[in-house]
């Protein structure tokens, strides 16, 4: 393995409190105080002057269809896809085939990875059985296979009692419950969210009610069990003020929304786009404006990317038939980033918090970060250039991505993982 | 009035302005003269292949789309089909590419998925009608609606029409509120606050919950069939209650000016949303409606097929 010898870049690592220009070097895939060799020829030379580089990005919720092969997304495509938009580890989501809810599949699913996946792949194991909800899973099982969470996502456990006997039976074993809140009674007709568009439309409505509901119960369940459940996928406005207060009561929850809800609204879906179904739906302005909120006053800890791929002859379809969700990986970083530039302050610092530091404290994996005697999980980013994004063109097998044709400002360069280059801008 | 059609297709009344209406409530009337004297077919369409694609059960839309097209000399051709042609395996743009390599000159569809019409016009070029999706838009209804309304009341500016019933769940009442709207009426929504959410404020329509204060004031009643194939039990507690607090009894009727007029989209459940007698009262236009319904889908396969590219 080659060592490098990074010059003149700005670098940014919450996890140090870095945010400035300086040096690095990286010898035997971590990153070192003071280089060792005598001569520069020993190492690569990159001088990133006007680049940045930020630790590699860390997503807690991405799902994949197979394991390996076929024409849907698989591991290596997913990774491929995740490189390419500076993602360098990834919570898998247990829905992907086989299941993720025992140790054999698990077992199975991580061999392929270690063959297939130039990120570091961490699957979430299922809280219940097929995730049908029913019984509980192995979790302790689970736990030995290597998972770093449990959770039914995309799907809420209905059934209040397994949920609460799953929390805290997981806690147990000191593995975070991920919830990605809908109460089913109240959306399952529910292709979008039920404001005038979704009425004028003819859709059935998905409102915002049946997500807060599961956020309350969430903040219940935590606060008497004292066990730390993690919020995917906010969407509302209301869930919001409901996780502040519960946080400044000290219960145990964390949070997290996307890239789309940052910076989609409902008013996308007029024309049955079914590229803009998501799951939750996108939502009205004032919510998207309290999620941004939320980041930056810490109510919400993370960005997950919430990459769903579905193939193209699903997607296009009736829109109430179509699958909900939507890709991610390869824009969340310029699509959050164009987004609020020159809106929020040292952006790419707090995009550092939300799409790595943050993250990577919630799965409990003391991941990127750009200090000496740690992997060189990094990337290297332009902030200034602007692109077009095009769907087609994605490393993902899927193209069902919202800012398809759209300006994106910064643009992913290089992504490392060890110090390995899993990823080169073309 | 100098207007062109520019449009192969019809989706909903929602994109058309008001000129494009009144284009098509002209034309609906030339042709209702035509039929009136029992003249023979026009040949306007002869040669030109109309498929009616319907996916939802219908009779009084599919007969009257039929009647329409055999009126202007086209052929004919309708596939029936109880389920959504995805639970048989086969997509809608696939059923749709088919039918294009049949040669269709124009394809009017229902369909369960609302915004399947302009998914199709979006796949393939082949003129698309409406003929009802979910419970998006059935243009081709509120336009028979808004002929006979004006029929019967002349202008409609400033006329308060109400709409009673399923609003929630109703094509008809959605083409309705955008089409009437746009000839200059009044539209007020009513029936229980689970079927009529007030988020049609939104889009202009007065909401109420109270049907005797909205009787008084409507110069025209249009009634909605309760649907209860669409509805789960939760929006109304029964029939029976239903009909007491929403139904147009007798009682109720006298609440009406004299001349308000009563539409229905059809079909009827006598007893429940409307009195049996007041359904077969002179007040009632019901019949009228599905009479004037061929004439409008002339004017709409007319206007959507000779403008159409191919």
């Amino acid at each position: 393995m080659k060592n490098l010898y990074l010059k003149n870049a700005y670098v940014v690592d919450p996890a140090s409190k870095t945010d400035g220009v300086k040096d690095l070097w990286v010898e035997d895939s971590k990153f070192v105080r003071i280089k060792s060799k005598k001569v520069d020829t020993e190492y690569e030379v990159l001088d990133l002057t006007g680049k940045t580089i930020l630790p590699g990005l860390v997503d807690l919720r991405c799902h994949v269809r197979n394991a390996v092969g076929g024409s849907q997304e698989n591991i290596k495509s997913v990774s491929q896809a995740a490189c390419a938009g500076g993602f360098t580890t990834l919570l898998v989501m247990p829905n992907i085939s086989p299941f993720a809810d025992n140790p054999g599949s698990i077992r199975y699913i991580n061999e392929c990875a270690s063959k297939n996946a130039a990120v570091n792949f961490y699957l979430a194991g299922a809280l219940t059985d097929n995730m049908e909800g029913r019984s509980l899973s192995p979790i302790g099982s689970l736990k030995e296979s290597g998972v770093l969470a449990i959770t039914d996502c995309p799907l809420s456990t209905q059934n209040n009692e397994i949920f609460v006997k799953g929390v805290e039976y997981a806690s147990m074993f000191d593995l975070p419950v991920i919830d990605l809140p809908r109460e089913l009674s109240l959306s399952k007709n529910g292709s979008a969210h039920d404001s005038v568009v979704a009425l004028s439309m003819g859709l059935g409505g998905y409102p915002r009610m049946a997500e807060e509901i599961f956020v309350q119960r969430s903040i219940t369940v935590s606060k008497y069990l004292d066990a730390h459940i993690h919020l995917s996928s906010i969407s509302s406005k209301g869930s919001v003020e409901l996780i502040n207060d519960a946080k400044n009561k000290g219960i145990k929850i964390t949070a997290d929304t996307t890239p789309h809800h940052l910076c989609l609204t409902d008013e996308k879906i007029r024309g049955y786009h079914t590229n803009f179904k998501t799951h939750p739906p996108l939502r009205e302005e004032e919510d998207r404006e309290s999620l941004v909120s939320a980041l930056l006053d810490g109510t919400i800890d993370n960005i997950c990317t919430g990459h769903e791929p579905h193939q193209d002859h699903l997607k296009k379809a009736e829109y109430d038939l179509a699958p909900a969700g939507v890709t991610s990986l390869d824009t969340c970083f310029s699509a959050i980033y164009t987004q609020l530039y020159g809106k929020v302050e040292n952006l790419p610092y707090k995009l550092a918090e939300w799409l790595s530091y943050n993250p990577s404290k919630i799965i409990k994996k003391e991941s990127a970060n750009i200090q000496p005697g740690s992997f060189a999980d990094f990337i290297v980013i332009d902030l200034t250039e602007e692109w077009i994004y095009s769907a087609p063109d994605s490393l993902s097998l899927s193209s069902n991505n919202p800012f398809d044709g759209c300006k994106l400002r910064s643009i992913i360069e290089r992504t490392y993982v060890g110090g390995e280059l899993v990823y080169k801008k073309p | 009035m100098e207007v062109t059609w520019n449009r192969n297709s019809l989706l909903g009344l929602e994109e058309l302005d008001v000129n494009e209406i009144k284009l098509i409530l002209e034309l609906s009337k030339e042709f209702k003269e035509n039929l009136s004297k029992k003249q023979k077919p026009s040949k306007n369409l002869e040669g030109k292949r109309i498929v009616n694609l319907f996916m939802e059960p219908s009779t009084r839309t599919r007969v009257a789309f039929e009647i329409a097209a055999k009126s202007l000399s086209a052929d004919v051709i309708s596939i029936a089909s109880k389920s959504s042609s995805l639970t048989k395996g086969e997509s809608l743009k696939d059923t749709a590419l088919n039918i294009q390599a049949l040669g269709a000159d124009a394809i009017v569809i229902r369909h369960s998925s609302p915004g399947s019409p302009l998914f199709l016009s979006k796949t393939i070029p082949v003129p698309i009608i409406n003929a009802g999706d979910g419970s998006h838009e059935h243009p081709s209804q509120a336009l028979l609606d808004i002929f006979t309304l004006q029929e019967k009341l002349g202008t409609l500016h400033n006329k308060n029409i109400t709409i009673l019933g399923d609003i929630l769940f109703s094509r008809v009442a959605r083409s309705n509120l955008w089409g009437l709207q746009k000839m200059g009426a009044n539209v007020t929504l009513v029936g229980p606050s689970t079927l009529v959410p007030k988020g049609f404020e939104k889009m202009g329509a007065t909401v109420s919950h109270d049907i005797e204060k909205s009787l008084s004031k409507a110069d025209a009643v249009m009634l909605l069939r309760i649907q209860h194939e669409r509805q789960s039990s939760s929006h109304f507690p029964s029939l029976e209650e239903y009909t007491r607090i929403f139904g147009l009894s007798i009682e109720r009727s006298a609440l009406l000016k004299k001349e308000a007029i009563i539409l229905h989209p059809g079909p009827i459940n006598r007893g429940v949303e409307i009195d049996s007698t007041l359904a077969d009262s002179k007040n009632s236009v019901i019949l009228e409606q599905v009479t004037n319904g061929i004439a409008v889908r002339m004017a709409i396969l007319y206007l959507c097929t000779t403008n159409s590219i191919r």
